[in-house]
């Protein structure tokens, strides 16, 4: 094998693979992941389908790197587009040193659709599939070959691959799947992309230990090493493999992941499982939550436990199933009828999802109240390389509980007893001596309903003063970039790593910025406020169409002249260079006003 | 029966049913039954939907839950599944179960969790001042539709285990089902489906109306409960001659659901010590299977 040492040495490389639904994008995808991963390199994808199983226009997206990074770059290296539609679709996200490898089995790629002076490689793998294998779906595994060239990797860890992947999917489709490969290989020869003369050079690195993982995995794990032990769902985009993952492990350690009839069966089964003493947890999207609510509310007001995983889609109503938005916040912060408490917590990485979902565990069981992990689309099914989590790092903190022995030092046991922490102990059902109810209702301390107006607001004083007193323990903020920079951005989900990415793109153009992830948005904590205070205008980025969290933030306290929102609600992802692009027009646009502003003056 | 001697808990309530409401013989048949089935009430989990009968929980010594309006057999599953050593009873009207709940109902035939399910029919909605229910027959109150019958629903999914018929003016027969009912979910049979015709004395008042209808097929020699097939066929006929067939109508075998899913090598949900190796001994397994 040649070795070119011309070559650069690979350090951020994003490559889309697109064609229709069920050709097998996502699988091109995960297979380079895995071999880039273990060349030492750290990994990001993401994911474009329709809510369809075949069909429609379907893409993957992998971003391959050194360091840390927490979202797709704005330059993609290569697209292997294995249709027209392919091009069309990701023409935008290409610029003059992006490659493109384009299977023309279908003619060859229309003149004015791709960037000036792009490189293209095109060669029939469907064709070859049809003629050499009879099946279309070999495509993937030649186009690999030459693909793989490209980006500088060896022809046998390729191979490696191939065999971990298929081997679990019989003896057969693996030879066919080599075979295919190798048919790859050689057209990559005639092509004159020999092994070792691609585009980079790979420099191999012991791989540090890193778990593959996308959020919803992550979430289901944190909830289970905090002691959760219960969870019920029904299968919704793109929140099933929470459910999935779940009903795997759950078992295993004597837990129950259940898959009920509806959202409605579900929420209503969780708090069954969390009257019993079980921490319990729900996980849903849009049109599910929506039917949570009453359940949810419920929970708040009768004081059962339960921690709610929100993987947003865009919505309303069925909206785009497939699509990452942040537009369920009103509903976390406002939803559900009368007044009740519950916390929001925001991971803004499939690694934060493990400790949030474990403190949103933690948190419910102590105040007894609905606690929600706001995730989205993106946050719950990009894969992404991951530190393994601190297992020894992790509090599991038991809430005020009451056994038998210490019920029987007491001389009454009042399920709501108001108590200087508002907080009342609990007694879970088979311990003796904690006879009680448990009531929707307006209730005194016993659980008997009551209407008295005294009663109704020690009762509801007593429930949303929990939040207050929770505060102080609630996740931080966490903050990057220059200190002293003019500008500050907001943005929560995936929004962390483009806008990570963003500002340091602002910095190399020479405009210092910082920024804040919130990662609790309910209640808004002083962090946010202070940030905001102190610098001098935010981007509040969102996907959403009404700035759902530069409102809330206005409505705790917020200086409104302060806030720009930058909004996206169009389902696709922002790239930080993107971003990049908008925050620069609105900065034009503000100097613009302020110079109005002064001459009005 | 005793609960603990010193720790003072709530006082169950009186009812707050009208005089001569059916609920109160289904309050004193519960109790009795429980006690003649040994259930402490410390083990007790009683939850009930809305709707007059809804209230029952209050009235009894145990851990009661007042359920959303429909959703009382959710929770009740949910109760049973985490802890399947509780006796969990779930309780609720013909609107809370039939209509609202419906969805519900035919799930827990379907997936047999060994909880007893009673359901307080009169026919009506009592507590919102008798509008018409999924059992009124046509022409009540301007009803246009069929009264259904729950019973014929449970029949016609294969996995029930339990359905039975009582009516609260034949107290004798109705202990009978209940002990028989508690008896099945105790030894973890699956679902004990118990309706009991209750009049509504306040809105619509079946008392004398039902008294000359029921049919109780307990002591009719040739029908046998384990037979689902002659169990469908009587119920049909008797309801095409207009009558009401109580009694125990069919018990089966089918495996239960907390069998078929709470994994008995471990204790069960609720029952395991939350505590920082809370995650227990497996939990790194799981993450070794990510890290590929
Ligand atoms: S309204 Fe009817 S069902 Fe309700 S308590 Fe009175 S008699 Fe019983």
């Amino acid at each position: 094998m040649s070795s070119n040492n011309n070559q650069p040495v690979l350090e951020d490389v994003s490559v889309i693979v697109a064609g229709q639904g069920g050709d097998g994008s996502l699988t091109v995808i995960t297979m380079l992941a895995e071999l880039f991963r273990h060349s030492g390199l750290n990994v990001y994808t993401e994911r474009d389908v329709l809510s369809r199983i075949r069909g429609g226009h379907a893409a993957a997206t992998m971003r391959a790197f050194t360091g840390e990074k927490y979202c797709i770059g704005s330059n993609i290296t290569l697209l292997l587009a294995l249709d027209q539609e392919a091009v069309e679709k990701n023409a935008w996200q290409l610029d003059s040193k992006s490659i493109v490898v384009y299977d023309d089995s279908g003619g060859p790629v229309p003149p004015d659709l791709l960037p000036e002076g792009i490189r293209l490689y095109a060669a029939p793998f469907n064709r070859i599939a049809m003629r050499t294998m009879r099946r279309e779906l070999y495509k993937n595994s030649i186009a690999f070959g030459v693909v793989g060239r490209l980006l500088g990797l060896e022809d046998e860890s390729i191979r490696e691959t191939f065999t971990k992947r298929f081997q679990r999917m019989g003896q057969v489709i693996l030879e066919y799947n080599l075979e295919a490969l190798g048919l790859g290989l050689h057209l990559a020869d005639e092509m004159g992309i020999h092994e070792g003369e691609g585009l980079y050079r790979i420099e191999h690195a012991t791989p540090e230990e890193r778990l593959l993982i996308i959020g919803n995995e992550s979430v289901a794990f944190g909830f289970m090493a905090a002691g959760g032990r219960f969870f019920t769902g029904y299968p919704i985009t793109p929140s099933s493999e929470v459910l999935e993952t779940l009903q795997k492990w759950l078992p295993r350690c004597g837990g129950v992941a259940r898959q009920t009839e509806d959202e409605l069966a579900a929420i209503n089964m969780a708090i069954g499982a969390s009257l019993t003493g079980t921490r319990t947890m729900v996980a849903t999207s849009g049109p599910g939550f929506s039917l949570m609510q009453e359940g949810i509310g419920h929970s708040g007001s009768a004081e059962v436990p339960m921690v709610i995983v929100d993987c947003q889609r865009s919505g309303p109503s069925t909206g785009m199933p497939t699509k990452p938005e942040q537009s369920d916040l009103n509903l976390m912060v406002f939803g559900g009828h009368g007044d009740f408490p519950r916390i929001v917590l925001t991971p803004g990485h499939p690694e934060d999802c493990f400790y949030l979902a474990a403190q949103a565990t933690n948190l419910a069981d102590k105040y007894q109240c609905p606690v929600y992990i706001a995730m989205d689309q993106a946050i719950s099914q990009n894969i992404a390389t991951v530190k393994p989590f601190d297992l020894d790092g992790l509090a599991v903190e038991t809430g005020k509980r009451l056994e038998k022995e210490d019920l029987e030092k007491l001389d009454a046991y009042k399920r709501y007893e108001l108590t200087e922490d508002n907080i009342s102990p609990f007694a879970a059902p088979g311990t003796p001596g904690g006879m009680s109810l448990v009531t929707g209702n307006e209730h005194d301390e016993w659980g008997l309903v009551s209407t008295d107006p005294e009663n109704r607001i020690r009762m509801m004083n007593k429930r949303m003063d929990k939040i207050e007193l929770a505060r102080n323990e609630l996740p931080r903020a966490r903050h990057f970039g220059d200190p002293d920079g003019e500008i500050g951005f907001i943005g929560t989900g995936m929004l962390f790593g483009v806008i990570l990415e963003a500002i340091e793109i602002l910095d190399n153009d020479g405009l210092k910025a910082q920024y804040l992830q919130p990662r609790t948005i309910w209640p808004v904590l002083e962090d946010i406020l202070e940030f905001i205070d102190k610098c001098s205008r935010v981007y509040v980025v969102e996907l959403n169409a009404q700035a759902q969290l530069a409102h809330l933030l206005i409505h705790q306290g917020a200086d409104s002249g302060k806030l720009l929102n930058i909004l996206r609600y169009d389902g696709i992802p922002f790239r930080p260079g993107e971003l990049v692009k908008r925050v620069f027009e609105e900065e034009s646009r503000f100097m613009d006003n302020q110079k109005r502003e002064a001459k009005a003056q | 029966m005793t609960t603990q001697p010193h720790t003072k808990t709530f006082t169950p309530s009186r009812p707050i049913w009208c005089a001569g409401c059916g609920d109160f013989a289904v309050k004193g048949v519960l109790e009795k039954s429980l006690q003649n089935m040994g259930v402490a009430p410390h083990n007790l989990m009683l939850l009930a939907g809305i709707g007059c009968s809804g209230t029952i929980q209050n009235n009894i010594e145990c851990y009661g839950y007042h359920a959303l309006h429909g959703r009382v057999l959710p929770a009740a599953i949910g109760a049973k599944l985490a802890n399947p050593d509780l006796t969990v009873v779930a309780a609720g009207g013909d609107g809370d179960g039939y209509a609202i709940g419906a969805g519900h109902l035919v799930h827990t035939f379907k997936s047999n969790p060994s909880i007893t399910y009673i359901v307080m029919n009169n026919s009506n909605y009592g507590l919102t001042k008798g509008q018409a229910s999924p059992t009124s027959p046509t022409g009540y109150r301007d009803n246009a539709e069929e009264g259904m019958d729950a019973i014929m629903l449970g029949l016609s999914l294969p996995s029930t285990t339990f359905l039975a018929r009582g009516f609260s003016g034949n107290p004798e027969q109705l202990e009978k089902l209940m002990d028989a009912a508690l008896e099945h979910t105790g030894s973890g049979k699956g679902f004990a489906f118990l309706e009991v015709l209750s009049p509504c004395v306040t809105y619509y008042d079946t008392h004398r109306d039902w008294r000359a209808r029921v049919y109780n097929l307990d002591e009719d020699e040739g029908f046998d409960p384990s037979n689902r097939t002659l169990a469908f066929g009587r119920v049909l006929e008797l309801r095409e001659e207009g009558r009401i067939p109580i009694g125990r109508i069919y018990k089966g075998e089918h495996a239960s659901l907390e069998s078929l899913i709470v994994n008995r090598d471990e204790l069960p949900p609720a029952q395991q010590k939350i505590g920082k190796n809370g995650h227990g001994k497996h939990y790194e397994k799981f993450i070794k299977s990510y890290l590929g």
